[in-house]
C-alpha cells in the first residue's frame, strides 16, 4: 500500500439540490481522477447541481463520485478517502474508466473499475458521461431512498 | 442560474438491426473491442434465381458501455448506416453487466 | 527537424543554449524498432523561434548524453522517456522513474511491449460474418503479426 498523504482527500462534502426536482438533495464528495471530473464540474456550474454549502450531513448520506481513470497509483487514495467517510459512502462509478477501466482497461497501470475494490452503487457509463446523465443518476439513486 | 442544457446529439450509440449485414467490421475496428455480434448463415431461394443466396442473419449485437468511449469509428465504418447516434444519456445500471446493451435496447434507441 | 549526431548531442545544445534557446518545451522518445529517436523541442523565447532536433540511439546501446545540466527541466523528459523506452541519459543525476511504479518487463512504449490484457481477451472480431469458422486469421487492427499464435 502506497503511502496517502492527507491532501488526498477530498476538499469538501457538499449538499446539492438537483434543478430539476429541487426536492432532491444530495450530499456529494467527487473524487475527481480525470476528465469526467469536468463534467462533475459542469453539472454544478451550469447550475444542474445547485450548491447548497458544505454539509455536516451523516456520513452514510454521503454519494461518493469516482470520476475519471483509477490507477493503480490513486487507488490506495481512493479507497483511503472512503474510509475516512466512514466507509458507509455510496459510490457512483462516474464514466467508463471508473467503472470498468474505460478504453484503458488493457493498461498494466490502470485498476479496471474501482469495484474491483469498492462496492459500488451505481454506474454511470458514458466517455464522458453528460453533466445531465451524472443528475438523472443521482436522480434514480435516491428515488429509492423517497420511496 | 441554471442554463437549459444544449440538446444532447452525440448520446448513446443505436442500431438499425434491419440494415445490419454482420460483416463484422464495426467489431474489427472498435480501438475498445466493445462490440460483439453473434450471426449465422441461411439460404434463401428466390423465383426464378437459378440457385439460392446465403444471407447472414444477425443474431445478437451488443455493446458494453462500461467499455464503450464514444468513438463513433463503429458508425462511421458501418457500410450499410446501420449504427448511428442517438440523443438517449439516461442508462445508468446498478450492476456492471447491465452496462452491456443488447440488439434489443440498441434498437430502440433509434425509433 | 535537425538531425543531430548522438555523440554531438550535448555540444550542440549547448551551442543553442547560448544562443538564447533557452526554453526546454519537451524531450521524447520515438521507437524505431533497431533503434530510437530522442527528440527535444526548444525555443528561443525572445525571437520566438523553434529548434526540433533528434539523435538515433541504437537499441544495443541505448545511451545518450542528458542535458539536465543545460535544461534543468529536462530531468523530468529524460525519466519519462528512460523508463517508457528503455534508455538511459548519462550524467542525469535523479534517474528515478518519473510515473511507473515498477520497470519490470518491457518498458511500455516500446513497440515489442506485449499488452497483456489484450492477448488474454478473446477478441470479438476473431468470428467471422455468419458464424462460419475462421477462414484466415483476423488480427486486431494494430496487433503485430506475430502475436496471438499458440
Amino acid at each position: 500500500m502506497l503511502p496517502v498523504s492527507p491532501a488526498a482527500r477530498p476538499a469538501t462534502v457538499q449538499a446539492f439540490r438537483l434543478a430539476g426536482d429541487p426536492e432532491v438533495r444530495v450530499v456529494l464528495a467527487n473524487v475527481g481522477l480525470a476528465c469526467c471530473s469536468m463534467e462533475v464540474e459542469a453539472a454544478i456550474r451550469t447550475g444542474l447541481l445547485v450548491a447548497e454549502g458544505a454539509s455536516n450531513d451523516a456520513a452514510s448520506s454521503t454519494i461518493l463520485l469516482v470520476s475519471g481513470t483509477v490507477t493503480d497509483a490513486l487507488a490506495p487514495a481512493v479507497v483511503r478517502i472512503h474510509e475516512d467517510l466512514g466507509s458507509s459512502a455510496r459510490i457512483v462509478a462516474f464514466g467508463a474508466c471508473a467503472s470498468t477501466g474505460g478504453p484503458y482497461w488493457d493498461a498494466p497501470t490502470v485498476t479496471k473499475g474501482i469495484d474491483q475494490l469498492l462496492d459500488v452503487s451505481t454506474y454511470v457509463p458514458g466517455c464522458p458521461p453528460r453533466p445531465d446523465a451524472l443528475v438523472a443518476a443521482l436522480s434514480a439513486m435516491t428515488r429509492e431512498d423517497r420511496a | 442560474m441554471s442554463e437549459e442544457s444544449s440538446p444532447p446529439v452525440r448520446g448513446v450509440i443505436g442500431l438499425i438491426a434491419s440494415a445490419c449485414t454482420s460483416c463484422m467490421l464495426c467489431v474489427r475496428e472498435c480501438p475498445t473491442w466493445c462490440i460483439t455480434l453473434d450471426s449465422h448463415t441461411v439460404e434463401v431461394t428466390e423465383e426464378g434465381a437459378r440457385r439460392p443466396r446465403t444471407v447472414n442473419v444477425l443474431d445478437e449485437f451488443s455493446i458494453d458501455y462500461g467499455l464503450c468511449m464514444y468513438c463513433g469509428i463503429c458508425v462511421d465504418v458501418c457500410p450499410f448506416d446501420a449504427l448511428a447516434w442517438s440523443p438517449e444519456f439516461d442508462y445508468s445500471a446498478v450492476q456492471r453487466a447491465e452496462l452491456v446493451q443488447s440488439m434489443t435496447r440498441l434498437e430502440q434507441w433509434l425509433p | 527537424m535537425i538531425d543531430i549526431d548522438r555523440g554531438d548531442w550535448l555540444a550542440e545544445w549547448t551551442t543553442r543554449h547560448a544562443t538564447g534557446f533557452v526554453y526546454l518545451d519537451f524531450l521524447t522518445g520515438v521507437d524505431r524498432v533497431t533503434s530510437t529517436e530522442v527528440v527535444a523541442h526548444v525555443l528561443n523565447p525572445d525571437s520566438g523561434e523553434r529548434v526540433l532536433a533528434r539523435a538515433v540511439v541504437p537499441s544495443d546501446d541505448p545511451l545518450i548524453d542528458s542535458l539536465s545540466t543545460l535544461y534543468i527541466g529536462a530531468s523530468w523528459h529524460e525519466r519519462e522517456t528512460s523508463e517508457m523506452f528503455g534508455l538511459t541519459f548519462v550524467g542525469l543525476r535523479d534517474d528515478r522513474p518519473l510515473l511507473l511504479r515498477t520497470t519490470l518487463g518491457r518498458p511500455p512504449l516500446r513497440h515489442d511491449a506485449v499488452l497483456a490484457a489484450r492477448v488474454a481477451v478473446d477478441w470479438p472480431g476473431t468470428a467471422e460474418p455468419g458464424g462460419s469458422p475462421a477462414r484466415r486469421r483476423q488480427r486486431p487492427a494494430g496487433v503485430p503479426d506475430e502475436w496471438l499464435d499458440s
